[in-house]
């Protein structure tokens, strides 16, 4: 076997591919897009320009590029009296395990690119959810170890939201698993043939984890833990350089993450395209398909910020319980009675 | 007269139908400025405000008309006015030389009050209706006697657009495209 096959055999392999190409690289682009466009959509309805001058052609896309390089080049400052080691590896594990989750999710009914075996893919919903619970323990972790009144509020106000919005996310997600009786991603793509969409089936369980996943990645109006106006950049303050990028950028690639997640269990995953064979048919159209449509929920969710301030770290918790379990538990409802009346 | 004693009603809370349908009304208006922008900002180099006539922009000095009189130095708040002495041929006594005393500024001080111009009993100051030039470095900001009576050159004319900023009741702020006379 040539060098050249043996490597694209290697990065072909699913769990590979998924986590490196579609996770890290996929990502990256993703967010960098995702950031300007939320600058550019912001900009836009606050009547401002944006970023402009750095590429007016591109309507200041390249700003973005500068502001990578310059987080790429930039003296990381660790402070003396941090605690070192979770200091450094808070940012970089939250990164990596922010990913994990794509080892685990189907992107294709193709059995032969499956990432996990199809006795395990039996389970890859609720997989996926447990790992994607994961990495906001580092989000604290960072905040505690930068040893900083500010980043331990920030971390503190995290834990706050963790615990509304998990529950949230995991029942909301449930909505969908009721509704088709698996919790296999690709059975639940598979009930979702012809348009029969679980958003459109069951619009209370998306909305949900919608704004579940909002809340857990901290964007507008969610933007509590780390709120500039309060607590500096909250678990982050003592970031400075790559670390702080790789924070920030996890955020992204978390919603990102769970924007696929939803993509599979309420937007019909790969539909309306149907894998066929080959690596091309069965693995990269279908997977594009999904990250395309994860992009949308992205871009919706960055355009949040144009409209909406920050709420208060009481009225977010109040929003979650008062309102948001309830419509979590009635999207599972109404996934069941979906489910045996033989709608779904 | 007894203070009127009457009944007012709490504001009502908020319910939660209230709550959606705001949160409606705000995305749907997030999304049709978003689709129609109406912006707003003057692409500055590109585009620059035209100002009007009596603008208090850069002060320029008519020599001829100024008798040393010194109130500009003197009602200066910021002390960028000075008053320096000159020679001159004395218009008297031909072939003699006189002193005589002018003012001169220094832009790194002043800060366009205009009282110099207004206190002048002979109109001998004016202002130019431009205020936006860059000096690299700041011992141009002295100007002296001859710089002083020269309109600095208004670069920011030459590579840009001049627009008028006028008030819209709709639109807010609109920029309306002049044709620059000079
Ligand atoms: S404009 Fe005001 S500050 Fe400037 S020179 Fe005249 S009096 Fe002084
Ligand atoms: S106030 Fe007018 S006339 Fe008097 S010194 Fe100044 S410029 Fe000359």
């Amino acid at each position: 076997m040539a060098v050249h096959e043996a490597l694209a055999a290697i990065i072909g392999w699913p769990p590979i591919w998924q986590v490196l190409i579609i996770g890290f690289i996929g990502s990256l682009v993703v967010s960098i897009f995702a950031v300007w466009f939320e600058r550019k959509a912001a900009a836009r309805v606050q009547r401002r320009l944006g970023p402009y001058w750095a590429s007016p052609r591109l309507g200041g896309l390249l700003h973005l590029i500068a502001d990578l390089a310059r987080y790429a080049f930039q003296y990381p400052i660790i402070p003396r009296r941090v605690d070192v080691v979770p200091f450094l590896a808070a940012p970089i594990a939250g990164l990596i395990i922010a990913l994990l989750p794509l080892a685990v999710i189907p992107f294709t009914s193709n059995p032969s690119y499956w990432p996990l075996p199809p006795a395990a893919m039996e389970y890859s919903l609720l997989i996926a959810l447990a790992i994607a619970t994961l990495p906001p323990i580092f989000i604290i972790a960072a905040g505690w170890a930068s040893n900083n009144p500010f980043a331990v509020i920030g971390g503190v106000r995290e834990a706050f939201i963790i615990v509304a919005y998990e529950l949230i996310a995991i029942l909301g997600f449930l909505g969908a698993a009721a509704a088709v009786g698996s919790f296999n991603l690709v059975e639940i793509v598979a009930a979702q043939e012809g348009f029969k969409w679980l958003i459109l089936l069951n619009p209370i369980a998306f909305l949900a984890v919608f704004i579940a996943i909002v809340m857990s990645t901290s964007a507008f109006p969610f933007e509590i833990p780390e709120s500039e106006a309060e607590v500096v950049a909250g678990p982050f303050t003592e970031y400075s350089g790559i670390l702080y990028a790789l924070n920030m950028g996890g955020a992204y690639m978390r919603r990102f993450v769970l924007a696929i997640l939803t993509v599979l269990a309420f937007l019909g995953g790969w539909q309306p395209l149907t894998p066929g064979e080959g690596l091309l048919w069965g693995y990269i159209l279908p997977s594009i398909v999904v990250v395309a449509k994860a992009v949308v929920i992205v871009l919706a969710i960055s355009f949040l910020r144009a409209v909406y301030g920050r709420y208060r770290l009481d009225q977010a918790l109040d929003m979650a319980w008062k309102i948001l379990l309830p419509l979590a538990l009635a999207g599972i409802a109404l996934g069941l009675i979906e489910a045996s009346i033989g709608v779904v | 007269m007894a203070p009127r004693v009457g009944l007012r009603s709490l504001e009502k809370r908020r319910t939660l139908i209230d709550g959606v349908r705001s949160n409606i009304h705000v995305l749907m208006l997030g999304v049709k400025y978003f689709v129609n922008p109406r912006r707003m900002t003057l692409v500055y180099p590109r585009e620059y405000p035209k100002l009007s006539e009596g603008y208090r922009g850069f002060i320029i000095l008519k020599k001829e008309k100024c008798i040393s009189c010194a109130a500009c130095a003197r009602i200066c708040p910021s002390a960028a006015m000075k008053m320096i002495r000159v020679q001159e041929p004395d218009p008297k006594h031909p072939g003699k030389a006189k002193m005589k005393q002018y003012p001169v500024i220094n832009y790194q001080r002043c800060i366009f009050c205009g009282y110099c111009v207004d206190v002048c009993p002979t109109e001998a100051l004016y202002h130019v209706n431009y205020h936006d030039i860059v000096y690299d470095n700041l011992a141009d900001m002295f100007w002296d006697l001859e710089t002083f009576q020269r309109e600095p050159e208004y670069k920011t004319a030459a590579e840009g657009r001049p627009v008028r900023i006028v008030i819209h009741e709709e639109l807010g702020l609109v920029k309306v495209p002049v044709e620059d006379k000079a």
